[in-house]
């Protein structure tokens, strides 16, 4: 098991591991329990929740630098994810009413010391499986890219940074009214 | 056809009815797509996403995949992405800079001006000659640019872009020319699918402010400053109320099969999920845009636009979108953030965030329209539903032209007057062979609905 012994380099230890992921397995319930009040208390009030949409650029231009121009799809603070909390709780937010169904697979995980003592970046994918309505079933399938800093409160972890990316160019959903 | 379809009786403008069998009708589809799609002036790009020669832009026409091409004279042309051998597309990037179109099935070879320049093993596989210069790739033959916005046409026959916008020209002059350097697309394209036909989404743009009150509440409830709550506010000099609340009169304009709907305001005021920094920003550069466009458009920094058939827009908002037509029962969106050239890079990023936050597939308002329309769609499954007319009545009769400048046929905004002239105007188009008959058809409609 050379990933416990070799302190000095990189490698995080196996505590750590089991540390980071039940972390962010717990993270997953609460969201998958629509309990996004409390998943707000999961995140450092500097968090900054991204995506950009994904394009096709040409071989020839990505290796030239050159490519499609994206945009966001999330570019939020944590004022504007409680805004969109506040907003599910308004019983009017039409593509969450009645609420989907979510489960958050997250696996893959990659966990990197950063260069900050408290703070250690995770790499993971992802599959989002909605379930709305009668019969509305979704895949959201991508990577994120967390960094978390360790924090006294009892959840032992904030997110301080979530960069999240979803595989499709055209997304075949018609709305992304759920979290990552 | 292997039925009869009596469009007509599908729409009956002046009574206010659609049965919404033209939501759902497969024949009816490909129908739009031969008279609608085949004939309309439909949207492309804007000029500002393909500045250099070999720049550029994948898109749709209809079904039909396009590729849209800075010549190196600097001219624009669009054509079909397709190889004239096997069909295969021979552009499959987003976009990009190119100097040659090559087919990954065999080879061929195109120049961006769409000539076949090279052919593999052309002497021995076609020992009796290939004609190269009649296997170019196919040319959309009218293409034209309106104030940096790139549009194109399949039919030689069809008015000129201007005359085909008509008065809607004035209505997208608010947006286009603000200021002297005109505008640019910021960042990329959101594109995603909506399950609803491509006509729900564009009639609510031409003629549905109606909506905005129920199906946004939340986004306003929660994105709206209420007194007391001054430190939930998007930035410094966001708008505290939307403009529905504050304004003191509006308007509609329904004509050609295009639609606008705008409040009046006193203030330059974007919309109330706008960025501070964006309200701001209009608020500094009303001067110049008074200057040029006079007080009403000026003024003019919210409400909605549909130009026939499937360009959108939003003022103050910065979202362009078109409607990619996928089979009745889908449409593929591609929404722009549109801004004014001149503008701080500050500000077009405020912009970009603007757009995002509200609309695109996750925007605080964007995300409860297509919810309705997928249910809609859903709901037109069944047969009784999709034989069930439809009431289109709302301000039905009370149109008018105005005297203060503001030109076509208008009404108050809460009404129906844009969707009721766009379904006259798609039947018009459906059931009209030659474009003659199409204007007449429009001309004679219209000039029942001002009597």
């Amino acid at each position: 098991m050379s990933i416990v012994s070799d302190q000095s380099s990189s490698v995080i230890s196996l505590s750590m591991y089991h540390d980071v992921s039940q972390f962010l397995y717990r993270e997953a319930e609460l969201l998958d329990d629509w309990k996004f009040r409390d998943w707000l208390e999961l995140l450092s009030e500097d968090i900054s929740y991204t995506m950009r949409t994904t394009v096709n650029a040409q071989t020839r231009d990505r290796r030239r630098d050159i490519a499609p121009p994206t945009t966001w799809i999330f570019n939020d603070s944590k004022f504007q994810l409680e805004r969109r909390v506040a907003r599910l709780e308004t019983g009017m937010a039409w593509a969450e009413e009645p609420p989907s169904r979510t489960r958050h697979i997250i696996s893959n995980l990659h966990v990197l010391p950063t260069d900050k003592d408290d703070e250690i970046d995770v790499r993971l994918n992802y599959i989002l499986y909605r379930s709305q309505k009668e019969r509305d079933v979704t895949f959201y399938v991508g990577m994120r890219q967390d960094r978390l800093r360790k924090t006294e409160a009892a959840q032992g972890w904030q997110i301080c940074h979530r960069e999240i990316t979803l595989d499709q160019a055209v997304l075949t959903s018609h709305n992304l009214s759920v979290f990552f | 056809m292997h039925k009869k379809i009596d469009i007509a009786s599908l729409v009956d403008a002046a009574e206010g009815r659609v049965t919404p069998l033209i939501y759902t009708d497969p024949d009816i589809y490909q129908l739009e797509m031969e008279k609608i799609f085949g004939r309309c002036w439909l949207f492309l790009a804007h000029e500002s996403q393909i500045p250099k020669a070999g720049d550029f832009f994948n898109t749709y026409m209809g079904e039909d995949p396009i590729i849209v091409v800075r010549q190196k004279d600097g001219t624009v042309k669009a054509f079909l992405n397709q190889c004239r051998h096997r069909s295969m597309r021979v552009s499959s990037a987003d976009s990009g800079n190119t100097r040659a179109f090559t087919c990954p099935y065999h080879g061929w070879s195109y120049g961006v001006d769409g000539q076949l320049v090279d052919v593999p093993l052309e002497s021995r596989a076609y020992p009796q000659g290939l004609c190269k210069e009649k296997w170019g790739l196919q040319e959309v033959p009218c293409v034209a640019e309106y104030k940096g916005l790139i549009f194109g046409n399949w039919d030689v026959t069809a008015p000129s872009l201007q005359e085909y916008m008509g008065d809607m020209a004035w209505y997208l002059d608010g947006v286009l020319d603000r200021r002297a350097g005109g505008t640019q697309i910021v960042g990329g394209v959101h594109k995603w699918v909506i399950e609803c036909n491509w006509k729900f989404p564009a009639e609510q743009f031409a003629s549905d402010q109606y909506h905005a009150l129920f199906t946004h509440a939340s986004a306003v409830q929660v994105l709206g400053v209420k007194p007391g709550s001054e430190d939930k506010a998007l930035g410094e000099g966001q708008t505290a109320r939307p403009v529905w609340e504050t304004a003191k009169d509006a308007v509609q304009y329904g004509q050609d099969g295009h639609g606008s709907g705008f409040f009046f305001t006193e203030k330059p005021d974007a919309n109330v999920w706008v960025d501070g920094e964006v309200s701001a920003y209009f608020r500094e550069t009303y001067p110049e845009a008074e200057a040029r466009l006079g007080k009403i458009r000026a003024l003019r920094l919210a409400g909605h636009n549909n130009l026939f058939p499937t360009l959108s827009w939003l003022n103050g908002t910065a979202t362009l979108r078109v409607w990619h037509p996928r089979g009745p029962n889908q449409v593929e969106v591609w929404a722009f953030c549109i801004a004014d050239k001149d503008a701080s890079d500050e500000v077009k990023n405020a912009f970009e965030r603007s757009a995002t936050r509200a609309f695109g597939p996750a925007g605080f308002l964007e995300q409860d329209d297509s919810e309705n329309w997928t249910e809609v769609q859903k709901v037109l499954r069944g047969q009784r539903a999709k034989n069930t007319k439809l009431c289109l009545e709302m301000g039905l009769n009370q149109e008018r032209l105005r005297e203060d400048g503001i030109p076509g046929i208008t009404n108050y905004i809460f009404s129906e007057t844009a969707a009721r002239g766009m379904y006259r105007r798609w039947a018009d188009l459906l059931i009209s062979e030659t474009w003659d008959e199409v204007q007449q058809r429009t001309e004679q409609f219209q000039q029942e609905v001002l009597k």
